[in-house]
C-alpha cells in the first residue's frame, strides 16, 4: 500500500468481529456482543499502519448489498460514497467468519463488484482450529483475486500481523462481475445500465452493477432512494431485462444468487478442508431446550426474574457502603468548614444531591453486567426467536425483543437498535413503546421507595416482598409497552408483515475483559452524566429552597404546632412557594409539593428526582442528625395535620408515575433524530405523560381507600 | 418434496424450492438457504431452527411452510 493516508472500511456479515477488529486497530471501545446487528451506525477511528495514520470506519453488518434494513443501507451507502457526503473508502477490509466461509463470501462477491480494493480477513481462526477447518490462503487469494489473511481478532499478535499485511499489500481494484458466467444476465445487466441507470439516475459509476442487479432481481423500485421522474420508463426497461432471462429459462429472482454461490464454490473448493461432522454441536443441543415451545418462554422469564432479584439483593452491601461514605464526607465537610452559606451549599446541595444518586451505582453495574452477559453469550438472539410469535400478536416483531431488552439499560441504545427492524411500522411502534421499559435511571427512584416503604419480609424462600415489587415494576413496564403496542397497531395501516428470519450465532463464553471494561464504562458514564446535571440542579435548587431566610419572630407567629424552623423556612422558600402552586394538580395522585419539585426536575433525567429529594430534605433536616434519605422519607410528616406524607399508596403511585411518564430529554432528542420528525417525540411525550397521570391517580385513589 | 414445517428434529434435508414473497427469498438466499443447499433441523415447534451449512437460521412458521425440502 502506498504511504498515504487512506480511508479503510470494515465490512462483513453481522457478528463476524468487525467491531472487535475496529477496536483493536483504533483503541476505541465500540460495543461488541454476540448477536447480529450490534453496530447500527457508521463509526470512525484512526490507526497507524505502516507508519501512516489511516482513517478506519466500522460499519453495520450486512448480509448483502441489497439492503432491506436501515443499518444495512448505511453500510451500502458508505461503500458507494453516498452516505452524508462522505467519500467512498479507499480500501475495504472484508471481515468474514471463517467457520461459515461460503455464506460470508456472498457479500464479498458483491463487494468485488464495487471496484474498491478489498482485503479478505478470515476471522475466528481460533474457532476454526477447534472445528478442524483448514484454509489455504494462497489458493483462496488466487481464486478470488484479492489478498487474503487469516486472524483471530481476539489475539493481539494477530492484529499486529494484520497491520503489517495491510501495509505491505498490493492494492488494486478487483475486476467486477468475475462471478457472472451467464451471457443472458450480462446482457440484461447491460441493458438496465445503459437504458435506465446511466441516463436517468445519479448513481456513481462503480455502484451501477449492483444497482442494476438489484433492480433485475427485485423487479421494482420499492427501495430506490434516488429521485427520478420517469419511473414508467424504468419499469419497462426492467421488464424487458427480466424477459431476456426468462426466455433463456433463468429465474430473474434467483439467477444472480445461484451464480454467485457457484462462483464461491469454485473459489473455496480446493482452498478449504473441513471435517464434515454432522453430529449436533453443543449450541444445537442447548438450543433445542432454550428455544423449546414451553421451556423457552419459561427460561426467558426465569432469567429476567433472577436478574432483577439479584440486582436488588446483591447490590445492597455495596450501596450501604457508598451511603456511609457520603454521610461521613458530609459530616466531615460540615465540621471542617466554618458554618455559613458555602458550608450549607456543599453539604446540603452538592454532597447530598450527588450521594443520593451515586449510591445506585452498584445496581447499575449489576444490571449492565447481566445485560452484557446475555448479549455476549448469544442468548439474546434466542430470546428474539422465542418471543416472536407473542410479539407479532401484540403488533411488534421478534426483532423488537433485543431493542426492548436494551431498554432496560437505557432507552437510547434501544431506540437506535430498532434500526435492525425491517418494517417501518414495526420499527416505529417499537420506538414508541420502548421508553416504558424500566431503564436504569428509574432504578434509583424505585430502589429508594421500595427500600423505604415495602417490607423486606421473605417469601417463597429466595425472594422478598421488596424483590418482588421490584420485579413487578419491571413487569409493569413490559406489560404497558405491550399494551401500548397492541393499541397502536390499530392506528397504523397494516402493511405487509415482515416474517421472522434471523441468524442465531453459536453460543460463546463472553469475553470477560470486554464485559468488565464495558460495565466500568457504563458505570462511569452514569456517575459523570448524572453527576453533571445533579450538581447543577442541586446548586440552583439549594438556592431556591434556602431563600428567603426567616427570622425567629416570623416563625413563632406563623408556624404550625410542632413544625421545626427548618421546615417552616423550606415551606416558605422560593421553591416551597412554587411547589405549593403546583401542588393542587398533583395532590390527587398523593404527592406533596416536595415530590412535585422532584417531578419537575426529573424531566431533565429521571435519576435527578432522588438528588432533588436529597437536597430538599437535607435543608429541612437540622445539622446534628444526619440520617439517610430513606429514613427522612419515612419520618416526613405534613406540618398541618401531623400525618406521614408517604403512605404505601403514595409510594406506589409515585412508582407508577415514574414507570410511565416520559421524563427524559435525551430520549425525546433521539426519537426526533431516528424518526426525522417532531411528530413522534411529541406524540410520545403527550401520551406517556397523560397515561402516567391517569394511572397514578387510580393507584393512589384505590390504594388509599383500601 | 414437503414443506420445512413438516420436518422432524434431527432430520437432514435438501432445499428444493422456495416459494415465498420475493424479498424473503432474497433474504433466505443471502443467508445461504438456496435451492440445493443441505441442512439439518435443529428444532421444529411451529417456528423452525434450520441449520444450513454453518448458519443457524431461525425461521417463522409461515416462511417454513413455503420452503420445500426433500430428505437427504
Ligand atoms: N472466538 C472468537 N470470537 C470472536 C473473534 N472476533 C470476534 N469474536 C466475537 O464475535 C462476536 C461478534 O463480534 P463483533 O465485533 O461485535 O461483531 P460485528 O461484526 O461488529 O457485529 P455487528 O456489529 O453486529 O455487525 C463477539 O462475541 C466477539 O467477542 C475471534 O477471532 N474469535
Ligand atoms: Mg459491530
Amino acid at each position: 500500500m502506498e504511504q498515504t493516508p487512506k480511508t479503510i472500511a470494515l465490512v462483513g456479515n453481522p457478528n463476524t468481529g468487525k467491531s472487535t477488529v475496529f477496536n483493536a486497530l483504533t483503541g476505541l471501545r465500540q460495543k461488541i456482543a454476540n448477536y447480529p446487528g450490534i453496530t447500527v451506525e457508521r463509526k470512525v477511528g484512526t490507526s497507524i499502519i505502516g507508519g501512516v495514520l489511516h482513517q478506519i470506519i466500522d460499519l453495520p453488518g450486512a448480509y448483502s448489498l441489497n439492503y432491506k434494513k436501515l443499518d444495512e443501507r448505511i453500510a451500502y451507502q458508505a461503500l458507494i460514497g453516498s452516505y452524508e457526503h462522505e467519500e467512498k473508502p479507499d480500501l475495504v477490509l472484508a471481515v468474514v467468519d471463517v467457520t461459515n466461509l461460503d455464506r460470508n463470501l456472498f457479500l464479498v462477491s458483491q463487494l468485488l463488484d464495487l471496484e474498491i480494493p478489498v482485503i479478505l480477513v478470515l476471522n475466528m481462526m481460533d474457532v476454526a482450529e477447534q472445528k478442524q477447518i483448514t484454509i489455504n490462503e494462497q489458493i483462496l487469494s488466487e481464486n478470488l483475486g484479492i489478498p487474503v489473511i487469516s486472524i483471530s481478532a481476539k489475539k493481539r499478535e494477530d492484529i499486529e500481523r494484520l497491520k503489517q499485511f495491510v501495509a505491505k499489500a498490493e492494492l488494486s481494484p478487483p475486476s467486477p462481475l468475475a462471478w457472472l458466467d451467464s451471457f443472458q444476465l450480462r446482457q440484461a445487466l447491460g441493458k438496465v445500465k445503459k437504458e435506465w441507470i446511466q441516463p436517468h439516475t445519479n448513481i456513481p459509476e462503480s455502484a451501477q452493477h449492483t444497482e442494476a442487479l438489484r433492480l433485475i432481481s427485485e423487479g421494482n423500485f420499492e427501495y430506490v432512494f434516488y429521485t427520478f421522474e420517469e419511473q414508467e420508463k424504468g419499469l419497462k426497461v426492467i421488464e424487458q431485462a427480466r424477459e431476456i432471462l426468462e426466455q433463456a429459462g433463468e429465474n430473474p429472482m434467483a439467477t444472480e444468487v445461484l451464480q454467485r454461490y457457484d462462483f464461491i464454490d469454485r473459489c473455496t473448493k480446493d482452498a478449504t478442508q473441513q471435517n464434515t461432522d454432522t453430529s449436533l454441536s453443543i449450541t444445537d443441543r442447548i438450543d433445542s431446550v432454550v428455544t423449546h415451545k414451553v421451556f423457552g418462554p419459561i427460561i426467558f422469564t426465569s432469567i429476567l426474574l433472577l436478574m432483577f432479584q439479584a440486582i436488588f439483593s446483591w447490590a445492597t452491601p455495596f450501596m450501604d457502603f457508598i451511603d456511609l461514605i457520603f454521610i461521613e464526607t458530609g459530616n466531615w465537610v460540615a465540621n471542617a468548614l466554618p458554618p455559613g452559606i458555602l458550608n450549607d451549599l456543599l453539604v446540603e446541595g452538592v454532597i447530598a444531591g450527588l450521594g443520593g444518586v451515586v449510591i445506585f451505582l452498584p445496581q447499575i453495574v449489576f444490571l449492565f453486567f447481566f445485560i452484557y452477559i446475555l448479549e455476549g453469550t448469544g442468548y439474546m438472539a434466542r430470546a428474539a426467536f422465542v418471543m416472536d410469535g407473542f410479539m407479532t400478536k401484540v403488533g411488534l416483531h421478534g426483532r423488537s425483543v433485543v431493542p426492548l431488552m436494551s431498554g432496560f439499560a437505557c432507552a437510547i441504545p434501544g431506540i437506535m437498535a430498532a434500526r435492525t427492524i425491517e418494517n417501518w411500522r414495526d420499527r416505529i411502534i417499537t420506538i414508541m413503546v420502548l421508553p416504558f421499559m424500566a431503564c436504569s435511571a428509574r432504578l434509583p427512584v424505585y430502589a429508594l421507595l421500595i427500600a423505604a416503604f415495602i417490607p423486606a419480609t421473605p417469601v417463597l424462600g429466595i425472594f422478598t416482598y421488596q424483590g418482588i415489587t421490584f420485579f413487578g415494576l419491571y413487569i409493569f413496564g413490559i406489560v404497558m409497552a405491550l399494551l401500548a403496542a397492541a393499541v397502536m397497531k390499530w392506528f397504523f395501516p397494516s402493511g405487509q408483515q415482515t416474517p421472522f428470519i434471523m441468524e442465531l450465532p453459536a453460543y460463546k463464553l463472553p469475553k470477560w475483559d470486554v464485559v468488565f471494561k464495558n460495565v466500568a464504562d457504563r458505570g462511569w458514564i452514569f456517575v459523570k452524566e448524572a453527576g453533571k446535571i445533579i450538581v447543577a440542579i442541586s446548586i440552583v435548587l439549594w438556592f431556591l429552597a434556602s431563600f428567603p431566610g426567616v427570622d425567629q419572630q416570623e416563625y413563632d407567629q406563623n408556624a404550625y404546632e410542632g413544625e421545626t424552623i427548618e421546615s417552616y423556612q423550606l415551606r416558605n422558600s422560593f421553591a416551597g412557594k412554587f411547589g405549593q402552586i403546583i401542588e393542587p394538580t398533583i395532590e390527587p395522585l398523593g404527592f406533596d409539593w416536595k415530590i412535585g419539585i422532584g417531578l419537575l426536575t426529573s424531566f431533565a433525567a429521571r435519576e435527578v428526582m432522588v438528588g432533588t429529594l436529597n437536597t430538599i430534605y437535607s435543608i429541612e433536616g437540622s445539622d446534628e442528625d444526619i440520617v439517610t434519605l430513606k429514613e427522612k422519607l419515612i419520618n416526613d410528616t405534613d406540618p398541618e395535620t401531623g400525618q406521614p406524607i408517604y403512605s404505601i399508596a403514595t409510594a406506589l403511585s409515585l412508582m407508577v408515575f415514574f414507570a410511565l411518564a416520559m421524563q427524559c430529554m435525551s430520549t425525546i432528542a433521539i426519537v426526533r433524530r431516528e424518526t426525522n420528525s417532531w411528530k413522534w417525540p411529541t406524540a410520545m411525550f403527550v401520551y406517556m405523560s397523560a397515561l402516567a397521570y391517569v394511572c397514578s391517580l387510580i393507584t393512589f385513589q384505590v390504594g388509599s381507600n383500601l | 418434496m414437503y414443506p420445512l414445517n413438516l420436518t422432524k428434529e434431527g432430520e437432514e434435508v435438501v432445499v428444493k424450492c422456495i416459494n415465498c414473497h420475493c424479498e424473503d427469498v432474497c433474504r433466505l438466499n443471502e443467508l445461504g438457504c438456496i435451492e440445493g443447499a443441505k441442512g439439518v433441523i435443529i428444532s421444529n415447534q411451529k417456528n423452525v431452527i434450520f441449520k444450513v451449512g454453518e448458519t443457524r437460521l431461525a425461521i417463522n412458521s409461515d416462511i417454513a411452510k413455503s420452503i420445500l425440502v426433500s430428505s437427504n
